[in-house]
């Protein structure tokens, strides 16, 4: 009980903070990805063959939803707990009767809730504009949460190293978009000539896009098990590393 | 013969040295006994925030240790029984006045129907009925200071700390705040205040404690410590302890 409710409220506060701004914190990013699918899917469909066995427009809709839910987490809780220390009402939290584990799970909830909300709606305005379905859901929750749980906190961390909004902007614009680029959301990496095969392997984006799809489409360029082991050997520690900001109280508290 | 009730406040051999290596406090002792008022004056840097920053864990100390009802200051319930209001106004900006209070109440464990209660208590108390359902960015800054007060009493704290919390108001909303802090005092609440106030120590606080260089320098009545220096008036204690010259006193009742 103790701290339950307090974590109870922080994890509200996240959600009414979305809430509050759901133009841009849902609205936009289902608007820009469906524009995606719109016009590399459709326009592009006609011209291109199928990819693995898939028409493109449905290929591209998994990468490109997991890619929306995974930047809206990062977006949602760099900029929130940034924010927070910016304003200081993060004291607010920090000095309540919660244990450290709470308030990092109540902080990490909101880019999970922002997340889960953009990717359904996609998931509701895809189906009928692609035909697409789920073959796996299973496999697709436990893609999802890994997922989640990893850009949620990186989102986290970095929102407490930043020192500026811009650094957390940098680390979307110059580490997460490259990779998802290069991760196989507009392509199946096996059609991928060597060196740019291989190099695909080593890039973590892949693996997200690639167990998601899977979960989507039943068909992926490698083991599930994989791809979705990948995600969860780099989903536990990303986690742990934010636990361990507001344990210890590093960067959070002078 | 029943156990003597801890102290509000208990800081022994408190050190405070920041990243950047400032020692703000210096094998620091206080304690403060329920129920009473404590004053804490001291210039500028003198490490009067630090150390109500470590009493609410809003720092990592260095050394040393804080009770607080004879509870250590990280564990839950000395988290609880703590309120605090800030020297700077750090309000939630997506919360509305009355969200504020609310959702603070939820941090520290209230339940919906006693929070929402107390909230409408303290917006009445701290007379924000107006500006309820504002968000907190578009509250003047007087009204930022009443809802950082009503927040910090919000959960209904045993020891309550204030950070200067008539720094920039006017006459008439500090005569209401000493007012309303002055019954928070008489209702048994624990109360520390900082303040460069000279007067505003005098009129309000049991004791007043001198802080200069992150240690204690003098900790007594205003009338013992006038004595103790040879001095009339507080503001020449404060010279004659600190070696420094005292705040500026507010204007008189200009208001
Ligand atoms: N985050 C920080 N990092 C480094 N030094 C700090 C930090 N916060 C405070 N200090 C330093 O610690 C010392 C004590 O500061 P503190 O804020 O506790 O003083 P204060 O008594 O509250 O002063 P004031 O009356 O101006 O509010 C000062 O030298 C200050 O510069
Ligand atoms: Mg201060």
């Amino acid at each position: 009980m103790s701290g339950a409710r307090g974590l109870g409220w922080l994890a509200r506060r996240e959600v009414l903070r979305i809430y509050k701004t759901w133009t841009q914190t849902v609205l936009a990013p289902v608007v820009s990805s469906i524009l995606f699918i719109l016009v590399f899917g459709l326009s592009l469909g006609s011209r291109i063959r199928e990819v693995a066995g898939f028409p493109y427009e449905v290929y591209i809709v998994p990468g490109l939803i997991a890619m929306a839910m995974v930047q809206a987490a990062y977006n949602n809780n760099s900029s929130s707990i940034f924010q927070a220390r910016y304003d200081r009402f993060v004291h607010d939290v920090l000095s309540a009767p919660m244990r450290p584990w709470q308030m990092n799970l109540g902080f990490n909830v909101g880019g999970m809730v922002r997340a889960l909300a953009i990717g359904l709606a996609l998931l509701a305005l895809a189906m009928p504009i692609t035909g697409i379905g789920v073959a796996h859901p299973f496999a697709l929750l436990l893609a999802v949460a890994l997922g989640l749980v990893l850009f949620s906190a990186i989102g986290i961390v970095i929102g407490i190293f930043a020192e500026t909004f811009d650094h957390s902007t940098f680390f979307v614009n110059i580490v997460v978009l490259p990779l998802a680029f290069l991760g196989g959301v507009f392509y199946s990496v096996g059609q991928l000539p060597s060196p740019w095969h291989e190099l695909s392997l080593v890039n973590p984006v892949f693996y997200l896009v690639d167990s998601i799809r899977y979960g989507f489409l039943g068909a992926s360029d490698v083991s599930p098990w994989l791809s979705l082991s990948v995600v969860a050997a780099l989903a536990v520690p990303a986690y742990a590393w934010s636990q361990w900001l507001f344990t210890s109280g590093r960067r959070l508290k002078a | 013969m029943p156990a003597p009730t801890p102290p509000a406040l208990e800081v022994r051999g408190l050190s405070k040295r920041y990243d950047d290596g400032t020692v703000a406090l210096e094998s620091f002792d206080l304690s403060v006994p329920d129920g009473s008022f404590l004053g804490l004056l001291g210039p500028n840097g003198a490490g009067k925030t630090t150390l109500i920053s470590a009493v609410c864990n809003l720092i990592r100390i260095t050394a040393g240790e804080v009770l607080v009802f004879g509870e250590p200051s990280h564990s839950m319930a000395a988290r609880r029984w703590v309120g605090l209001a800030e020297q700077d106004v750090n309000l939630d900006r997506f919360l509305t006045v009355e969200e504020t209070l609310l959702y603070h109440g939820g941090y520290f464990g209230m339940a919906k129907a006693e929070a929402r209660k107390r909230a409408a208590e303290m917006i009445d108390a701290f007379d924000l009925r107006a500006k309820g359902r504002v968000r907190t960015p578009k509250l003047s800054g007087g009204m930022r200071r009443r809802l950082l007060l009503a927040r910090a009493l919000m959960h209904r704290p045993r020891l309550v700390i204030l950070d200067e919390p008539t720094a920039g108001v006017d006459f008439e909303l500090r005569v209401e705040l000493w007012r309303y802090i002055r019954r928070l005092h008489e209702e048994g609440t624990t109360i520390v205040l900082t303040t460069h106030y000279l007067e505003e120590a005098e009129a309000l606080c049991d004791e007043i404690a001198l802080i200069h260089g992150g240690r204690l320098h003098a900790r007594d009545t205003a009338e013992g410590l006038r004595e103790r220096y040879e001095a009339h008036t507080l503001a020449d204690v404060y010279v004659k302890a600190l070696g420094s010259p005292a705040p500026e006193a507010p204007a008189p009742a200009a208001a």
